[in-house]
Formats: structure tokens, sequence, C-alpha cells
């Protein structure tokens, strides 16, 4: 359908729209036209990537101004999602193009997807490796300009990527033709045509209009200088499925450090002494050209390397990138090599100390002088002049030298952050073990540093997710101010999911996954016949999310001794979450096909593990979801305690309400997946008596929370049993009732309601032009009614 | 004509005979006799006993439903034959006993003998030693028909459009699937004795119109009963004196060997050169390698209890409890669900999780959660044939990627044909609807002043309260509302209070009278009625047929007021109240005489279109 907000046409796939979809829309415009940041809530399921992206798409086409869209999601099943959405926006758009400029128009629109080489690599001796970081590796050894120039003046000297070479041979600008390509075409086109699929990508961002990409690369200061530098000021970010943002901006801060990786890391050191010491010998011209080169300053550097030769990003943000020349002490590549070497044993000897150690990075750069005199500006060029070495020396197979880097990028960031970061040495993994196994956490406290740089380079950013509340708390913790935040309801014309709160078994004991008690034979029988009976009445899939691994690892244990996973088989297949990821999607892919056949299955994962982010359970695939427990975090982890202290300290964040608020949104993550579209129908079990307090429910998304009754929130088993059974009944039926008009409109509804608002709108105006009308009946005045297009 | 599964010689009741299985009765005929003397239809069959392994006679006792005595036949072959011969027996009667057990409670709509799945062949040469057959071997021979069965069994949402074909070239079998309709429907199996036994009607006129009710029965037997979910966990029972015993069934080593097949190939390799049968099971149960097939955290409390076994030991694996798992997966995951690509999607992480959050933690755990992983794919595999993804993937058409993120109920949906309205004197409507719309183009050609409507509306408005407070609503229609519901529910109390004094006998007669009228009437209305258009198949009759046939059920129905009649006389002679039978009757009555008026009408009008 076409509709305009304001002057604005806009062109979305579909013959009718959800109210909340137009609202959305509507508060994305505003955002857009004020150049503001915003934080939306839309419940799942309701279409909130094919608004976004209809919205963004029309004004992009609409204003000569062209601003690029940059998509953010977290996992690759979201991202190629997204990409399918954009295809079948703009097949739609082609569609309805009426005049031919309009059509050429459309087809000019480009939209790519960028992930991983790991993913995108059709090299097969490449493509073969398990680790992401050997495919990085392989990959740069034949990509980079050195073997390149090599290869190319003497053919067969040196191993060349023919998929890479013949990339070259292209036109730069027009690797790939105009489009929208998901993941899986660009793999296609790129076997067809023996192109790389990474490097066109990369190379074609420039020319895109709408670019989908995880949270990283924007987010993780290493990646985002290789891959997001050249985005223009004026581009729109978008962060869909924000919900978890702010750990992604801790995690791409932080770093663990342990035994293993500072052995490596020593080796590397000495590898790289013989390098240069070679280097010396045969070409001793090279290490002169770098140093020369170092005094000069790194910028003019940076500017010609090429993105095959960038060996690793530069852990600090953009605006901390220093301008000034490396120091002199680590110039000189042996020197640097001996100072590496201090800095690595002085690592070594922290990490033999057995007590818990926290102390802030001065205290820890204050130590380090004392005994290795180790200052804090070179330690600072650290990961820079790192990269400058592996450059000048021409290594290969970086994934070896991997450790090395880690700690340079380390070192960079400890003497870079004085605030916001905190060091933690835990030399036991848990209380009770008593072999040392030390990490030495660098952890950083503050999700704002990370996200920082992209709140002020890109003049729109818009965080949105199905479960994002309470929404003043991520204006909060990642320190912006929004010009619009909002939450939508969900309009239903019945109630298309039954939220139910069990709080204790059939014979009436507490159910809890609280720490005391989980492991309490009565609470995991209680836990085990929930699942038995509903996996007796619900058909298709059901869904379960354990609040850890290593619960969920005891209970499956547990639930098989106990004899009651014999009586879920008599119903449903079982499958199971397991470490491994790509095992995990077999399983995930098993369970699809239970669901499809009609044999039934029950899936049994964790709440923010990799099941719960990006996968869908919409329709059969998920007719319940059962969460047993609170997902709270770990909080005996001392890395959380610091982080709640801070967040304390600095933002006025109170601990208990963090960590309810935090357990809250992977709570209503986990159950939102059920929903996809109006029509869809699921039961959201919330199985623990702590789901029952109201400061619990509140924190959940006011779309979730609107549902719950009063008797819905304090249920024994079979109450909730006889609840879900009518309920299945009732939604079963066909709907009598026509959505249209309350739910779902149609461009007739979406015209009457603006016709409303602008009514509303200048009767506002009015209200307050004249002072007189002030005592009126409130209702429509003659001249209003007057104005009327009579259809008669 | 029934088909025999199986024979054998056996006594009963010490007199000697021959015992036969066909595919829905099982039969014993006594020597020299023609006709079976016992026959227990499969339905009826309850329980089934079998007299120890190796003693000195051979028995099998049969229990029949509401009759726990049954029958007792001895196998009266040679030795080693007779307890084969009962083997064979035994295995096709114990899942038909099964399923009758299952189904006690449902009406028997299901009970019909179905074909016998095949895992209970690839276990009977288990039983008599033989090498064991490769349950691949199985699965390939049932496969082709398998294929097609499960499409058309299957409720599956994909394949809701595949609707089954009755078999039409086949008329032994279409025989056999109404013999079965009949007898799971005695309603219906009066009925056919009362009009086609009589000759009343054909078999082919009376099948017409309930096809559905042989395609239903056709899909239920087509439709095979998948494996049980259960994981194979033999649970051994202490007796007496510390003993711990494990029953041996050939189900059991059937699932066991299909579960793991390491321990076929252990079958295979020393069974029965290095071991004897027994002692294969005995040492199997004993060894490490049962413990680790159990998996669980209770086999550790029975570590000690374990022997060192030179022959299982060579088969045992390493545990499969490490983060990636022994059996290396090369398929690659549809990209929707791919959750390895998002590990791979940025860098490593370079912070660790908390130890609650790192997976695979609890050691013990992990075989268990791959154990399940691998049994409900091949549960499924099973069912659907196990096709890579890939190729499964292949088969569904490209749109399968839209498919997946559109919203349907935003689609306007499309909306249905409809049924053409067929009305007498259509024309006349037409002519009324002309009429109406020029009267309102009248009204339209007069322009319409809104000023001019609102200030009326204003002005009927006006003065509205006083109005209001002025309406009166009448008394005597609310009080004849409730009179006339009060009336209707004490009517309806009386009926209920009224005992049925009607006789048994002119009770049956008078259904008898109303169900054959039905058939009739709706015989009748079938073969006058045009057909719907989904169900015109090629084995339409033609209209001249039809028309044979609206007279021949016209002559039926034209003698039901005699049965009536004949009925209400009876009633009275038996003193029963007539005016009550006359009444029950009344609504079949005056069906029958619409038909007649209404064929008499139409043969009138053909008659006159003739002329």
């Amino acid at each position: 359908m076409k509709f305009y907000i304001d002057n604005l046409p806009i062109i979305f796939p579909y013959d009718r729209i959800y109210p909340e979809q137009y609202a959305y829309m509507c508060d994305l415009k505003r955002t857009l036209d004020a150049t503001g940041h915003c934080v939306l809530e839309m419940p799942s399921g309701t279409g909130k990537t094919v608004s976004l992206l209809s919205l963004i798409v029309s004004y992009q086409q609409f204003y000569p101004t062209k601003r690029k869209l940059v998509y953010c999601s977290r996992t690759v099943p979201e991202i190629e999602k997204a990409l399918a959405e954009l295809k079948r926006l703009m097949a739609y758009r082609m569609k309805c193009a009426e005049t031919e400029e309009e059509r050429q128009k459309e087809q000019n629109f480009m939209g790519l997807g960028l992930t991983s080489r790991k993913n995108l690599c059709i090299n097969p001796t490449v493509a073969k490796e398990k680790k992401g970081k050997v495919v990085d590796a392989k990959c740069r050894d034949l990509t980079n300009s050195a073997a390149c120039e090599k290869g190319r003046a003497d053919p067969g000297s040196v191993e060349l990527c023919d998929w890479h070479e013949n990339l070259g041979k292209l036109d730069p600008g027009n690797l790939i033709p105009s489009g929208i390509w998901t993941l899986e075409d660009v793999l296609d086109y790129g076997r067809e045509k023996v192109i790389c699929p990474y490097f066109t990508v990369r190379r074609m961002m420039a020319f895109a209009d709408i670019i989908i990409y995880s949270f990283h690369y924007l987010l993780d200061p290493k990646v985002a200088e290789q891959v997001s530098k050249d985005l223009s000021k004026d581009a729109i970010v978008v962060f869909d499925e924000a919900h978890n943002i702010d750990n992604v901006c801790i995690e791409s801060l932080s770093i663990d450090l342990t035994r293993p990786m500072l052995d490596s890391a020593s080796r590397s050191i000495v590898k790289l002494g013989e390098r240069i010491e070679e280097i010396k010998t045969t070409d001793a011209a090279k290490l002169q050209d770098e140093y020369a080169k170092l005094v000069e300053g790194l910028q003019d550097d940076d500017a010609n390397a090429d993105d095959e030769d960038v060996v690793m990003g530069n852990p600090v943000l953009p605006d901390d990138l220093l301008s000034e020349a490396i120091p002199g002490n680590i110039r000189k590549a042996e020197h640097f090599v001996a100072f590496l070497k201090r800095f690595v044993e002085y690592l070594k000897t922290r990490m033999r100390v057995l007590h818990v150690v926290a102390e802030t990075p001065l205290s820890f750069l204050q130590h380090l002088k004392d005994i290795t005199y180790i200052e804090r500006r070179p330690l600072r060029f650290c990961a820079e002049r790192l990269q400058s070495l592996i450059r000048t020396l021409e290594l290969n197979r970086l994934d070896e030298y991997s450790s090395l880097q880690k700690i340079a990028s380390f070192a960079t960031l400890v003497a870079t952050y004085e605030k916001g970061f905190l060091l933690i040495l835990e030399p036991f993994e848990t209380d009770t073990a008593t072999v040392p196994n030390p990490v030495f956490h660098f952890t950083c406290l503050d999700p704002s540093l990370a996200i920082k740089p992209v709140f002020e380079r890109f003049s729109s950013v818009v965080i949105t997710s199905g479960t994002i509340s309470p929404l003043d708390m991520y204006p909060k913790m990642l320190q912006f101010t929004p010009v619009v935040q909002e939450t939508y309801p969900m309009t239903l014309t019945r109630n298309a999911f039954l939220p139910l709160v069990i709080t204790r078994g059939s014979d009436q004991v507490a159910i809890s996954s609280r720490f005391e008690v989980r492991n309490d034979p009565a609470v995991v029988r209680n836990f085990g016949s929930i699942l038995v009976e509903y996996s007796k009445i619900v058909p298709d899939g059901i869904v379960a999310f354990f609040p850890s691994y290593l619960y969920m690892e005891s209970i499956v244990a547990a639930w098989n001794d106990m004899g009651i996973l014999n009586e879920v088989w008599k119903h449903k297949l079982i499958f199971v979450e397991t470490p491994d990821a790509n095992e995990t999607s077999i399983a995930l892919e098993n369970y699809r096909r239970a669901c499809d056949n009609g044999r039934g299955a029950v899936l049994l994962s964790v709440a923010r593990g990799k099941v719960s982010e990006g996968i869908d359970f919409d329709h059969n695939y998920g007719r319940a979801v059962i969460m047993f427990g609170v997902p709270y975090q770990y909080t005996e982890s001392r890395i959380l305690k610091a982080r709640l202290e801070y967040l304390r300290d600095a933002y006025r964040i109170r601990e208990s309400e963090f960590l309810g608020f935090d357990a809250m949104r992977n709570a209503a993550q986990c159950v939102g997946r059920v929903l996809r579209g109006k029509t869809d129908w699921g039961l959201m079990v919330f199985a623990d008596k702590r789901f029952a307090r109201a400061d619990k429910r509140s924190k959940l998304p006011r779309w979730i929370n609107q549902y719950i009754t009063e008797t819905a929130s304090n249920l024994s088993t079979d109450m909730a049993l006889t609840l879900s059974k009518l309920f299945m009944r009732t939604i079963s039926q066909n709907p009598n009732e026509n959505q249209t008009g309350v739910s779902l409109w149609t461009l007739e509804d979406v015209e009457k309601a603006q016709a409303k608002q602008k009514e509303l709108a200048l009767q506002a105006e009015q209200n307050a032009g004249s002072d007189d009308d002030e005592y009126g009946d409130g209702g429509l005045s003659d001249n209003a009614l007057m104005d009327f297009d009579l259809d008669v | 004509m029934p088909t025999l599964v199986c024979t054998a010689k056996a006594s009963c009741k010490k007199l000697p005979g021959l015992l036969e299985l066909t595919d829905t009765h099982l039969q014993w005929t006594q020597d020299g006799k023609r006709a079976p003397s016992i026959r227990v239809s499969f339905k009826e069959a309850n329980s089934l006993f079998c007299s120890k392994e190796g003693a000195p006679q051979v028995r099998l006792k049969i229990g029949l439903l509401g009759n726990d005595v049954g029958h007792n036949f001895t196998f009266t072959s040679p030795q080693p034959v007779a307890s084969q011969e009962r083997e064979k027996f035994k295995q096709e009667l114990t899942p038909i006993i099964a399923r009758n057990k299952q189904l006690d409670a449902k009406p028997p709509i299901l009970a019909a003998p179905q074909p016998v799945p095949p895992a209970s062949v690839a276990a009977a040469p288990l039983a008599s030693g033989n090498a064991p057959r490769l349950p691949p071997a199985v699965a390939a021979a049932a496969g082709p028909s398998f294929q097609s069965h499960s499409r058309a069994a299957s409720v599956a949402a994909m394949d809701r459009r595949g609707t089954p074909v009755i078999t039409g070239g086949d008329p032994a079998a279409e025989f056999r699937l109404r013999k079965k309709v009949l007898m799971n429907n005695p309603e219906l199996g009066a009925l056919h004795r009362d009009l086609v036994m009589t000759g009343q009607i054909t078999e082919a006129e009376f099948w017409d119109g309930r096809e559905h009710l042989l395609l239903a029965q056709q899909a239920a037997e087509s439709q095979r009963k998948g494996k049980s979910g259960q994981l194979v966990d033999p649970r051994p029972e202490t007796v007496e004196g510390g003993e711990i015993k494990i029953r041996i069934t050939p189900q059991l080593v059937h699932d066991i060997f299909d579960e793991y097949p390491v321990v076929q190939k252990a079958y295979s390799e020393n069974v029965p050169q290095n071991l004897s049968e027994a002692q294969f099971w005995q040492r199997y149960f004993q060894s490490k390698l049962f413990n680790a097939h159990r998996a669980s955290i209770r086999s550790s409390a029975a570590q000690h209890v374990v022997k060192d076994d030179p022959i299982f030991d060579k088969y045992l694996e390493r545990d499969d409890d490490g983060i990636e798992p022994r059996r290396e997966r090369s398929e690659k995951p549809d990209l929707f669900v791919d959750l390895g690509a998002t590990n791979e999607d940025h860098g490593e992480l370079t912070v660790e999780r908390d130890i609650t959050m790192q997976a695979g933690r609890q050691k013990g755990a992990l075989p268990l959660i791959r154990k399940f992983n691998e049994h409900s794919e091949r549960l499924l595999n099973s069912a659907l044939g196990d096709l890579p993804p890939i190729k499964r993937r292949r088969l569904d058409d490209g749109a399968e990627v839209f498919h997946q993120i559109e919203i349907e109920d935003l689609q306007d949906g499309e909306s249905s044909n409809g049924i053409v309205l067929e009305m007498a004197d259509r024309q006349r409507y037409f002519e009324g609807g002309v009429a109406g719309s020029t009267n309102k183009g009248a009204a339209n050609g007069q322009q319409l002043d809104p000023k001019a409507i609102i200030s009326e509306s204003r002005n009927s408005l006006s003065d509205w309260e006083a109005t209001l407070s002025g309406l009166k609503i009448e008394r005597l229609a609310g009080d004849s509302a409730l009179r006339s519901m009060t009336q209707n529910v004490a009517a309806r109390l009386d009926v209920r209070s009224k005992n049925n004094d009607i006789p048994i006998g002119i009770f049956t007669q008078m259904t008898t009278c109303q169900t054959a009228a039905n058939e009739f009437l709706r015989q009748y209305w079938s073969a006058t009625l045009p057909q719907p258009p989904e169900l015109q198949t090629a084995a339409t009759a033609t209209p001249a047929q039809r028309a044979a046939k609206a007279v021949k059920m016209i002559g039926y129905l034209a003698k039901t007021p005699e049965k009536v009649a004949a009925i209400v006389m009876q009633a009275q002679s038996s003193n029963v109240d007539a005016a009550k039978v006359e009444m029950a009757m009344k609504p079949v009555l005056e069906s029958v005489n619409r038909a007649i008026a209404y064929h008499q009408t139409r043969e009138a009008a053909s008659i006159q279109r003739r002329k």
C-alpha cells in the first residue's frame, strides 16, 4: 500500500498495516527530521524490521540527500532476515513504481550485508578451516598487497587467491550489479563469477545505500576502524534488537588474559626477534624505511593502507587516535621486541599471585613503572607499533600471533583509559577450585565509552527492540539524549498470547531458580512436571529456557534420572542446546522438521544463550515458551559486582534495580520469540515464584505486562494447565470478528487516522490561539463539520 | 477373500486341528471339519500368554475381550518347529493386541488390522538365531511403498494438498475397505443389510456419496504406527539373592541394535564364534559399554559392579563430552538458523563468560544431551527419510525464504470464488433490481443539500430529551415473550419427565423405516441436485443414469407412507398411542412428500418443455 506521512510517500509492502507499525513509522520519521537519536520499543513479531526499512527507504528515495542507512543487528540469522526483508520490500517497490524514471531509481538502489571472511569465503583451501581466526590469517596471506605485487610480477612465485585476483580485473565501482544482495545471494554470485564475495562487499560498501552488519562493526573500535571509517556523518544508524547493546559495548573494550595466552605471546616474541635478525641480513633497508616512516608519524601510513593490509585494528576509539609520532624508545624493531618481552614477563609475574586483586588502570601503570620502568606513553602505542612491525616483516599465518596482538591491545587500552575500567586478577576459576587457573580480566565497566563515538559522529541513531523496557534505562546507561522515546502497546482483537506466572507446583511447593532451592528435588520435580504436562496438551513445538547452561545441564541429567524425560518422550521429541554451535543448529533444524511434521518437539535451551538470540519460534515452531526460573546473571561474578558498583556510583542505578531489569529483559526476549503477526498465538509460561512480584513484572515490556491478569499472576501448575487448555480451545476457533480497523488497518483506516490527527492538531492550535474557546463543549465545531466531505 | 498370514498344526481342548491366522481373524479348524470351530476377530483379542521357553508343551493362550478364559492352543509339530511356529504367531498377534489395548477406551474405528510393521519382520530372524539383518536393508525394502503411504496418511501441515486417491483399479481392495467400514460402523452396517442385501438399492448406489468413509478408512489403514519415542533403557529387575535380571525380548534386541550400531557390530563379529547368544547379552549388560550407553548420572553409582571385559572393552568409545562433538557434522545449516555463523561473524570474544554461562561444564550431562539429539533425529528420519538438509532445502522452492519472513495477516486474503446462487425466477429479481435502481437514480438526480439535511436532522433532534422521557415500552409484548419462554421450558420439562412408552419392537421398526427413508431421500436428492464441482470425478454418472436413479428412488419413497401407516396400525393393535407414532414419523413423511411433489413438478415441467 502507499500512503503519506506528512508529505513523504511511504510504500509499505503489504495490503494492510498494524496501527503499531504506523505509529512506529511516524515516530521514526520525526527522529529523522529532527536529526536526533531515539529509543523505540515495539512488540515482538509485529513487523518492526519491515516498518523500519519501509520508512527509511521511502525517506532515502524521496529526499535528494540520499542519507545512507547503516543497519546493525545482533546475529547472522537476523542480518540475513533483514536482507531478505529488504529484498522483498524493493521487489514490491519495483512493482509499485509508476514511471520508468521511478523504476530506474528503484533499480539503482543497492543494499549489502557484511559478515566475516569465515562466512563469506569461497576459496576451498581457505574456507575449509574451522576457525575464523585461521581463515582471516590465510586470507591475508593470499591477498595482502606485498604478496599480490610479488605474485603478479612473477606468476607462480607466491600463492594468490583467484577469487580476489579476478576482483582486481573488474571496474572498481561496479563489482556487482545494483540491487539487494543477501549473504546467500552474494555467495552464489561469487561462485558463479569466480570473485571474492567478502571483498566485493567491502569495496562496494561505499556505493551501497543500505549496509546491514553486526553491532561489532560499529561498536568494536578494532573492527570499526577498518570497516566503518568512511561512513558519512549524515548516515542513519539503526541498532535493531538492541536490548543487549550495553553488553556488546562492554565486551568490545574488555580483554581477558590467561597463562597459556602469555606463553604463546612469549613464543611469538621470540619468533619476531628471529625474523628481525633475518631481515637485517637480507633486507636491512626495509627496517630503515619503517623507522623513517615512524618518525614522520602514523597518519600518513594509515592513509594508503588497503583493506587487505590491515593486520589488526587499534582498540582505541577514533577520537583518541594519536597524531603524534611513535615514541623513540620503541621505534627500532629490536627495541620494541625487547619492550614487549619485558611487558609479557611482568604480566606473567602478576599471574603468580594466589589471591584476588582488583585495581584501577592507574595503579596498574604505577606498579608497572616501579617494577619494569615501562612508561605509559610507549605502552599506548603498542598496538600501532606491532601492526607496523608485522607489515614490515611481511609475516604469514597471523593467527599464530593472535595472543601477542591481544596483549598489545591490552597494553594500549590500559594506558589510554583511566576511568570506567578495572583490572581484576582471579587466580582460581571457582571458589572451590584448588588448582590455579589465573585469568587477568581487563574489564570495561561503562558501556557509554564504546558507543560514544557513534552518537557523536552520526546525526540519527535509532535504538530499537521488542524488549527495551524500562525505556529511560538506556539513555542513562549509554549517556545520550533521545528526541523520541516511545513504547507501543499491542492492539489485539483477541488475546493472541497468554502469559502465565506459575509460582508453585500442583503440590503447592513454591518453585524458584533461586540458588538455595534450585537443586531441591521438589523444585526439580515440579519444574519437570510443568514440562511433562505442557508437552501433553500443547501441539507442535515447545521451547523451554533455563537461566544458565550450568543449570540446564544439571537439570537435564536430574530429569533423566527421575524418569521425567521418559514421560516427555511419550509425547514429543527432545532437543537440547549443546556447547557446539553447529551441532545446535542441526538440532534446531531437526526440531523444526519435527514441528512441521506434526510429531512435535521440545527444545531445551538457555536464556542469553545461542538460541535465545536471533532464532524465531513463530507459529508451529513455538506454541508455548516456558521460562524455568528468572534469568539473573551470576551474581557471584566479580566483574558483575564491579560493574554494579560503577553503575551505582556513576549513574545512580541501584544494584537490585539493574539486576532485575537485566533478568526481565532477557526473560521477555525469550518469550517474545513465539509471536509473528497477530494471527499467531502462543503461551508464555513464567515458572518462578519471583515473577509474581510486582517489581519484577513492572520491568516487563508493556505489551506483555498489559495481558497478565491478576488471576494469571499467581498460579499453581494445575490451575495454569486449566487456563492454558481453555485458552487453546478458544484461540483455535476461527476468529469471528474482523480484525480490520482495530488491530489491522487498511489504507482507508490509515487515512482516517491521519485526518483525525490533523483535526486534533488543528484543534489544539485553535485552542491555543483563541482563549474564548476554552469553555467550549470539546466537540466538533460547526466549521469542522462543514469541512467534512460528506460521502452520500 | 481373507489372506492367510500363517498356519500351524495345533490342538485345542485335546482335539487335533489347524490354527490359522488371516488378516482379520485367528481361526482354528478341527481336523476333518470344513468350517472353523473357533473364530476370533482381531478386535476381540485382548491378551496373549505363552508357555515358557523350553517347557515340554508349546502353548499359546489368547484372552478375549470380556472373557479372560479365552482359548488354549497347543502346537503339535515336533519340537523346534513348534516353538518357531508359536513365535511367528506371537509376533503377529502382539502388535494387534497392543493396539487393541491402546484403543480400548476409544471407539473401535481405528482397530482395523494394519499391515505388520517392518520392525517385527526384522526382529524375526534374530529369534531363530540367524545373523541379524541390518536395519538399513529393512528401510530400503520398505522404501518406495512407505513414501506413498506416509504422504496419504500424514497430517503434516505441509502435505495438506495431497488428498488420497481411492484405489480405483482394485475391486478386491475396495471390497475389503467397504467391509471394514461396515463392520466398524454398526448402524451403517444395519442400513446396508436392510437396503442392499434385500436388493432395494445397488451396492454402487449405496456407496455413492459415501466415498469419504472409504477414504478415511484407507488413510487410517495406511497410517503406520511410528516408533515409540522412548529411549532404549533396559531396566534391570532385582530378583531374590541379589541377582540382577534383564529380560531380553526380540524387540529390545532390535531397539538396542538400532540405537547403538556398535553393539550390532560386536554381535555380528562375536556371535556365535566367540560367544553364544546368551553369553553375549550377559556380558554386554555387565560391560562398561552398556554403562556408557545408559549415559546417565545414575550409572556412575553402578560403576563398581561393572567388570572389565576384553571383548566389549574393544568397542568402548571415548565419552562424547567435549565442547565439540566427536562426530563431525559437515552439513551446513540454513542461514536462518545458523548459529555458528554468528560465532564467526566478528572476531573471537576477548572475554570469557562467567562459569554458569559456559556451556558444557557438566561433563556427565553432555553425552546424554547428545544422545537425546541423536535419538530424536533418528526417530524423525525413520518417519521422514533422512535426506541431507541441503537436498531437503532444494526441494522447497525459492519462495521459502520470503515465506519465513512474511506476515500473513497483513496480506489481503484472496477471496474465494463462492458458490453460484441458483434461484427460481431469477429474471423477476433482476427486474425488481432495475426498477429499484431507476428510482434511486431519480433520487440522486436531485442534488442533496448537506445544509438542509443537517438542519433537518437538527430539527428532528430538538427536544429529544423530552421525547425520551415520554417514551414508554408496552408491557404487553414483554409479558407475552416471557410467557412463551415459560411455556417452552415447561414443555421441555414435560417431555423429559414422561417415559418413553413405545415398545422396543415398534420403536426399532420406526427407526428402520426412518433411516431407510432417509437413505432414499439422500439418494434421490444427490441424483437430482447439481453436484458440487470438487466432487466431480471421472466416475460420475451420466445425466441419464441419474434421472433413472431419481425415478427409482421416488418409487421407493412413494411406498413410505404405506409403511408408516402399517406401523401406526401395528401400534394401535398393541395398544400404544398411535398419535405419538404418527407424530414421530411426521417429519419423515413431510420430507418424503416434499421430494415427491418436487419430482412431480419437475416431471411436468420437462414434459411441457418437450412439448
